[in-house]
């Protein structure tokens, strides 16, 4: 028995919903949070970055200074970032199953900030209808 | 690897989060929850408050480091010198594996 947690984009909550119920997960747990990923240190990657983001056209909407420390302060890896914590209770055998599918959903052009997948063991479940324990009460 | 579940006060996360980021743990979650602890919440004249809300930090580390984050998150979440109740708790738990999805690989 395995807990799965699995932290993904927002916009990706839709996607991975479905990639779970396709894969034919009983039930899963949906969570808003915030979060940070490590220090990214490659200075191509972050120079690839920065120019996507600049070409978002923040210019609008923002005075052009503001755009160069907005971009500078997403990138230094302070910043906070809205996510989805999805916590998923699963059998031993079906978890590299599930993180397969969260993993093909989940992966963008992006890179950076896809998110992350932990799985811990479980120590008991109990399903609270019935009363059953183990691996019983998964699905 | 090991999850460090840290539930702390709202007013202390960003000198924790700025002291882990410091030690080299940049990565956390955050999310905003209520409880109580030991001391059954607080009594206000008559009101009994036990739904105070608190911060709850997900870390995930290597196996080594947990005395170092342990310390970092102690010395940090705790109000004044002595602490006092309502400052918090700390859970660890095991990891057996950890993915990046950008990378689709194993490990942090």
């Amino acid at each position: 028995m395995k807990e799965i947690m699995a932290i993904v984009r927002m916009k990706k909550t839709g996607a991975t919903k479905k990639a779970l119920v396709a894969t034919g997960v009983a039930g899963f747990t949906a969570v808003k949070v915030i979060g940070r990923g490590k220090l990214v240190t490659d200075t191509d990657e972050l120079e690839k970055c920065r120019e996507k983001l600049l070409a978002l056209g923040l210019d609008e909407v923002s005075d052009a200074g503001d755009t160069e420390t907005l971009v500078t302060s997403f990138l230094d890896g302070s910043r906070f970032f809205p996510r989805r914590l999805f916590t998923i209770l699963a059998h031993d055998e079906d978890v590299p199953r599930i993180i397969e599918a969260i993993t093909t959903a989940n992966r963008t052009d992006y890179g950076i900030g896809d998110g992350t997948i932990f799985v811990l063991p479980v120590a008991d479940a109990v399903r609270v209808r019935t009363g059953e324990a183990g691996e019983a009460a998964i699905w | 690897m090991l999850l460090i579940r840290a539930i702390v006060r709202p007013e202390k996360k960003d000198e924790v989060l700025a002291g882990l980021s410091e030690a080299g743990f940049n990565a956390a979650t955050m999310v905003d929850v209520v409880g109580r602890g030991k001391q059954k919440g607080i009594k206000i004249g008559g009101m009994v408050y036990d739904e105070i809300p608190k911060i709850l930090i997900l870390v995930v580390i290597p196996d080594g480091e947990k005395e170092k984050v342990v310390k970092v998150i102690l010395s940090t979440a705790r109000s004044r010198n002595e602490g006092a109740f309502g400052d918090g708790k700390i859970f660890v738990s095991p990891v057996e594996e950890a993915y990046t999805i950008s990378k689709n690989a194993l490990g942090l």
